[in-house]
């Protein structure tokens, strides 16, 4: 029974590689599937639609909510200007030093990351950003890979991703975030490196494009002026209080969204502003959202008893005991979570990360350490994630070009995390 | 024939623009400077353009590399620091000349002068890349971004190098007008993939 369940979850990855079926929907059929086969009644306790169907579509919940407000706030630090001063910002005070701007949209790129992630923080820190660096004499693949691992160092503190492996592996709060404090220094080395590397190594390059004066005079939108000192620091208000008073997620989000309003809002137009950016922030948010339904069925169907009964036997025989080895096999295994590939924790990779914790194989807050280093890989490389397929393409380059140049960077940190992983947790 | 006439009347249009239009245009499309008053765009684009035509002629010590795939690509001309060279993207370069000739613009770009321009063009961002002339560029600009009592910083106005670079390819190449009047009318005759239109 366990090599048909495998099967199954093999057709689903080629189903989601092929691009046949969107991934929300091949990991519900793929959950469908599972359940039948593993014997579940139609209704009742374990059963296909009470269990995995009812159960499982609301389970990631605290993690949707988190995204809508995490969302919410991006869509503020854009209307109000924030993310927008801050590079602008960065380019005035250091535009004769492409690696200062760089470093510089790198850490507003972190910041965002630590608010939203996927590609509406790379649109709030890339749509200037991007161009920005362009024009200061990054080379475009660069730009576009700096925008992705500044994202990538923030994902460590993104409170999101810290409701979602939470509820996902149903692990406390503080130790997601412990273990999120022991990954962050990896994502943050990789991200300086890479800027610092790739500067240098690929140099400055100014291009006489055709593009470089518009036909007719470009439509002006109404400036909306540099938002004050003060607003700059949203980003950082929902950290602070999560990361460092230990304040619950939705709080702390609520607390970012009412200082960015605070901060740059008339008291008169706060309401509207309220209201537009919520309604915009739903839709932004409405594809990950879709997504966690979907692994909430999923997960819930690999947990079913007749499920585990059948995989245990086999993920058992395969999964490495020896920490050296733990190290080794899952850092060789990592281009398995690109191309929305098995390990894709956003994917099929949460449902193996329930059957490793379900059939006891391992902790589960070892099985954290996977699936977030393995976050890190597909947050940055991934060819068809959307963060990196709109910054590629922003920047004027493929989604490979960049996979290629941060694909090194994101595997080493991948490295870091299942070395922590192993030395604290097995 | 409706879209060659619209093109024509397109870039007799741009050529009736004045110089400076151009490089206000470029400002305002550079990101960093959504919204900002068009009035200080002005004031910086005329800044860059003085500075350019005033720096002296260098010769462009970097690797000339000729290639074609330029107007797929978008480009006439690219200088990259590591390692220094020029690309010259040579197709866009007889495709500038050609229209040269057909817009009866000779006076205005002699034979052979988008290529010399093209050359003293990058050698200007080679110069601004390596040399002392970046501090200069973004003092004669004037853009104060922060008062410490005596101690002034100016910051930096993205686009103005390429301003700069423009202006002075026309001056050390007599050019009768701007390298980005040409520039803007081949991008309205050219489709990106380099058929006309």
């Amino acid at each position: 029974m366990g090599v048909v369940i495998l099967l199954i979850m093999a057709a689903g990855v080629a189903a989601m590689l092929s691009r046949k079926l969107p991934t929300a929907f091949a990991l519900v059929l793929l959950a469908l599937a599972i359940a039948l086969v593993s014997g579940a009644p139609p209704t009742g306790e374990n059963s296909l639609l009470d269990t995995v169907l009812q159960e499982g579509a609301p389970a990631l919940a605290a993690t949707m909510i988190a995204i809508l407000l995490g969302s919410w706030l991006g869509r503020l630090l854009d209307e109000t200007g924030i993310a927008g001063t801050l590079v602008r910002k960065i380019v005035e005070f250091g535009g004769d030093r492409p690696v200062v701007v760089a470093l510089g949209v790198l850490a507003v790129s972190t910041l965002v990351g630590t608010v939203t992630g996927s590609a509406p923080a790379a649109m709030l820190a890339g749509i200037i950003g991007i161009p920005a660096m362009i024009a200061v004499g990054i080379p475009k693949v660069t730009a576009a890979g700096t925008i992705l691992m500044g994202i990538a160092a923030g994902m460590p503190f993104e409170l999101p991703v810290w409701q979602f492996f939470s509820s996902a592996l149903e692990l406390p709060i503080p130790t997601v975030r412990g273990f999120m404090i022991k990954l962050f220094p990896f994502a943050l080395a990789a991200a300086v490196l890479f800027v610092l590397i790739e500067t240098r190594r690929k140099g400055v390059e100014h291009a006489w494009s055709l593009k470089s004066v518009p036909e007719k005079p470009l439509s002006r939108r109404q400036r909306l002026g540099d938002a004050p000192w003060y607003a700059l620091l949203t980003p950082a208000v929902p950290l602070i209080l999560a990361l460092g008073l230990e304040v619950a997620i939705v709080p702390s989000l609520l607390a970012g969204v009412v200082y960015a309003l605070v901060t740059t809002t008339r008291p008169g137009e706060m309401n509207k502003r309220l209201l537009r950016t919520l309604y915009s922030g739903f839709e932004t948010a409405a594809a990950p959202i879709v997504l966690f339904i979907a692994i909430g069925i999923l997960l819930a169907a690999v947990k079913l008893p007749g499920a585990v009964e059948a995989l245990a036997p086999l993920v058992k025989a395969v999964s490495p005991q020896n920490p050296v080895l733990f190290v080794l096999v899952f850092t060789l295994l990592v281009p398995l979570c690109l191309y929305r590939g098995p390990l894709n924790v956003f994917g099929l990779g949460a449902g193996i990360a329930g059957v490793l914790i379900a059939a006891g194989i391992y902790p589960a807050v070892a099985v954290l350490g996977l699936a977030t280093s393995y976050n890190q890989v597909f947050g940055v490389a991934d060819p068809t994630s959307t963060q990196t397929v709109w910054s590629a393409q922003y920047a004027g380059v493929t989604p490979q070009q960049v996979m290629a140049r941060t694909l090194p960077y994101v595997w080493l940190v991948a490295l870091g995390g299942f070395t922590v992983t192993a030395a604290t947790y097995l | 024939m409706t879209r060659t006439v619209t093109t024509g009347r397109a870039v007799r249009e741009l050529a009736e623009l004045d110089d400076i239009e151009f490089a206000v245009r470029l400002l305002a499309a550079t990101p960093t400077h959504e919204g900002r008053d068009p009035r200080l765009l002005r004031q910086w684009a005329y800044a860059a353009e003085e500075f350019g035509a005033a720096l002296d002629p260098a010769r462009c010590t970097a690797r000339i590399i000729e290639r074609d795939g330029g107007m797929e690509r978008g480009l006439i001309a690219r200088y990259t620091s590591r390692p220094p060279a020029v690309e010259l993207y040579t197709d866009t370069l007889a495709a500038a000349e050609e229209l040269v000739d057909r817009l009866g613009w000779r006076d205005w770009y002699p034979v052979g002068s988008v290529r010399a321009a093209a050359l003293a063009h990058e050698a200007v961002h080679q110069r601004l890349h390596h040399g002392p002339d970046k501090a200069a560029l973004r003092r004669s600009l004037g853009h104060v971004v922060l008062r410490l009592g005596r101690h002034t910083a100016y910051g930096h106005v993205a686009g103005a190098d390429e301003i700069a670079a423009h202006a002075h390819a026309r001056a050390v190449c007599g050019l009768g007008r701007s390298p980005l009047l040409l520039t803007a009318a081949l991008a309205a005759t050219a489709t990106p993939h380099g058929r006309e239109k």
